[in-house]
């Protein structure tokens, strides 16, 4: 593979340098066809990534397709935003990201407490301003009680889904540090969105679940539970790469 | 609220003994049948485990039919499978390897015994990417006769008749808890389990769905390398590293607080009524299946002698009083051997309510006991036959 010897110059390897010549004659069609392809065939492993987070906060809201489209949207277009974002660091870094870049492991550290603490804070409710410190929040006393949605939540968890360093994510970034304009790479990104953002389709039938009182209890305690996961998940991570260096 | 003490109680002798008797004789020959293999081939201990076990769960039933109460009897069958299970599995894991740990290299040659509970996480895996998350083998092999396929094969036939009843009549584990919540009288936390029972029924399905995506998410079975409190009593990754170590005090911390002491101070089922995921699914299948208890609403003058029998509190004062359990229900029978009335009823679907119970709870039991003799039995006659074997008694 091109991307094999990595020897930075200005972030981009000579044989980049090479590619990203080869690379810059495709066609648009031809990269937008590759990264909806990548984007389809690797949208499960996006969906099972993604879905512990979206799950819990699409049964928090009302029954029906409506909200569910919108909320749905949301948190796309924030993922979007995410994906935007990794594509212009990665293409600004360069092919180097996956193998050299050092700071992986507290990057995926990171992301993963700020994902605990998303999730935590919707579960619990927006902390109220005021409120002493000893006071539980009335939401979680009322934990069984469906929340109004708060857009913020979507787009909080559809953002920190974008920038989650999963494989195919990665694969994606590699190939898009390889182009020669960054209008390039976020178009590449902006197609690789649209494959796997059709993988998100289903959850939209939660909207015709019924939601009673047990429901919105089960969600939150799911998200309480994964936010458990990934807060511990993450600091392991970070705590690891402390003790190693 | 009536009390329940002013009811009259259950006479002591249901059936007659010859009557009894009779409805026994088919659950004998089943037995029979069943254990005839261990005889022909099974050698000496286990021919003991085979005759203990016929006249075992032949009693059981007979006293069921005698006396008319269900839970007491399976309760004994059912603690005495999940305390007699791990015996036996413990024993072939130190007879095969010498340690109850899987070490890397089995799990790497898919050697790993495979465990109902995992199947939940299993099926977006098997749906999405065409792979079974767990280091066991599909078919059977020479040295995993516990394979995929033989243990899903068993728990969807047992499922497909029974329904939830698998958590009172199958499961090797549930007896573990129930025996532990059998201990002492008094329930030193039945005020808390009462107040935060509604909540307390929920945790299972938050822990189902986060077993099924996290499984998913990471391509393993995340229940059995984090959650799993039977580790403890069966068999559990080497302890390697932190990470190991970590997993092995999550599953001893859950094992001494939700199957021995929990069950101890409350009287309740805790593991199986608020944890365990697989008990969450399959209460699933109690909407697809033939039986189910039900109240008799002239009867009940609501007591609620039920709700508090209820071992996993399967039961609501709203569900009563729509003459039905929730969901959960395990068929285990306590609540129908609680009331005093007769207003709690085995039910077959599709019947009047209340007519001809005792019918329903015929067909039931008969299904139920088959299973329960045919899988647990034949796991109990396993563990008689190791303890047959190490035990010195020439
Ligand atoms: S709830 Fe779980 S452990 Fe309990 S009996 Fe059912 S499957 Fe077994
Ligand atoms: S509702 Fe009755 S039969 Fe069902 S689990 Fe509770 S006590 Fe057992």
């Amino acid at each position: 593979m091109a991307y094999e010897a990595v020897t930075p110059v200005t972030g981009r390897s000579a044989e980049n340098r090479y590619t990203t010549r080869k690379m810059a004659a495709l066609p648009l069609a031809a990269s937008a066809g590759e990264a909806l392809v990548l984007g389809l065939t690797t949208g499960p492993v996006c969906l099972a990534s993604c879905g512990p987070v979206v799950l819990p906060w699409m049964l928090v809201q009302p029954k029906g397709i409506g909200p569910h489209s919108r909320q749905l949207l949301l948190f796309l277009a924030a993922r979007l935003a995410g994906y935007m974002v990794f594509a212009a660091a990665a293409w600004l870094v360069g092919a180097a990201i996956p193998r050299a870049w050092s700071g992986r492991s507290w990057a995926y550290g990171g992301i993963e407490l700020l994902l605990a603490i998303a999730l935590l804070v919707y579960a619990a409710g927006w902390p109220r301003p005021r409120r002493a410190l000893s006071e539980p929040s009335p939401r979680l006393v009322r934990i069984g009680e469906a929340p109004r949605p708060r857009p913020s939540g979507a787009v909080a968890l559809g953002f920190l889904t974008g920038i989650n360093l999963c494989p195919p994510f990665l694969v994606a970034g590699v190939r898009a540090a390889q182009l020669a304009h960054l209008s390039g790479a976020l178009f590449f990104f902006l197609c690789f969105f649209a494959g796997t953002a059709i993988w998100f389709l289903p959850f939209l039938s939660l909207g015709f679940l019924q939601r009673t009182p047990a429901v919105v209890t089960v969600a939150r305690m799911v998200a309480v539970l994964l936010a458990c996961w990934y807060g511990f998940s993450g600091a392991s991570l970070l705590i690891e790469r402390i003790i190693n260096g | 609220m009536a009390s329940p003490s002013s009811a009259p109680a259950r006479p002591p002798a249901f059936r007659s003994i010859g009557r009894s008797i009779l409805l026994t004789l088919p659950i004998a020959l089943w037995s029979l049948l069943m254990f005839t293999p261990s005889f022909r081939s099974g050698g000496r201990a286990l021919s003991i485990g085979a005759v203990l076990v016929i006249v075992f769960m032949t009693s059981l039933f007979f006293l069921m039919m005698r006396t008319g109460e269900t839970y007491r009897w399976r309760r004994i069958f059912f603690v005495a499978l999940g305390f007699l299970f791990p015996v036996g599995f413990i024993a072939s894991l130190i007879a095969e390897r010498g340690t109850m740990s899987i070490p890397i290299s089995r799990m790497v040659s898919g050697d790993t015994p495979f465990c109902f509970m995992v199947t939940p996480a299993l099926i977006l895996p098997a749906a999405f990417a065409r792979t079974i998350v767990f280091p066991g083998s599909i078919l059977p092999t020479a040295s995993n006769p516990h394979s995929i396929a033989v243990m899903i094969g068993l728990w969807f036939a047992f499922t497909l008749v029974l329904g939830k009843a698998w958590c009172s009549y199958a499961c090797f584990f549930g007896g573990m808890d129930e025996g532990f919540a059998a201990f002492g009288k008094r329930r030193r936390l039945h005020r808390f389990v009462t107040k935060y029972g509604s909540i307390l029924r929920l945790i299972p399905w938050a822990i189902l769905l986060c077993v099924v995506l996290l499984s998913a998410a990471l391509f393993e079975p995340f229940y059995c390398m984090w959650l799993c409190p039977f580790k403890t009593v069966t068999e559990f990754p080497a302890v390697r590293d932190l990470e190991t170590a970590l997993q092995f005090g999550v599953f001893v911390t859950l094992f001494v607080g939700l199957v021995v002491v929990l069950p101890y101070l409350t009287k309740k089922r805790t593991q199986c009524g608020f944890f365990c995921p697989f008990g969450a699914f399959q209460s699933l299948f109690n909407k697809i299946n033939l039986f189910d208890i039900r109240f008799d609403r002239e009867k009940c003058f609501d007591c609620g002698l039920c709700q508090t029998s209820c071992p996993t509190v399967a039961l609501s004062k709203e569900s009563v009083r729509e003459g039905k359990t929730l969901l959960n229900c395990m068929k285990c029978g306590a609540c129908v051997d609680a009331c005093k009335k007769d207003a709690a009823v085995w039910h077959l679907k599709g019947t009047p309510v209340a007519v001809k119970p005792e019918r329903a709870r015929l067909l039931f039991l008969y299904g139920a006991w088959a299973l329960a003799t045919m899988f647990g039995g034949s796991i109990l006659a396993n563990s008689i036959a190791t303890m047959v074997h190490w035990l010195p008694l020439k």
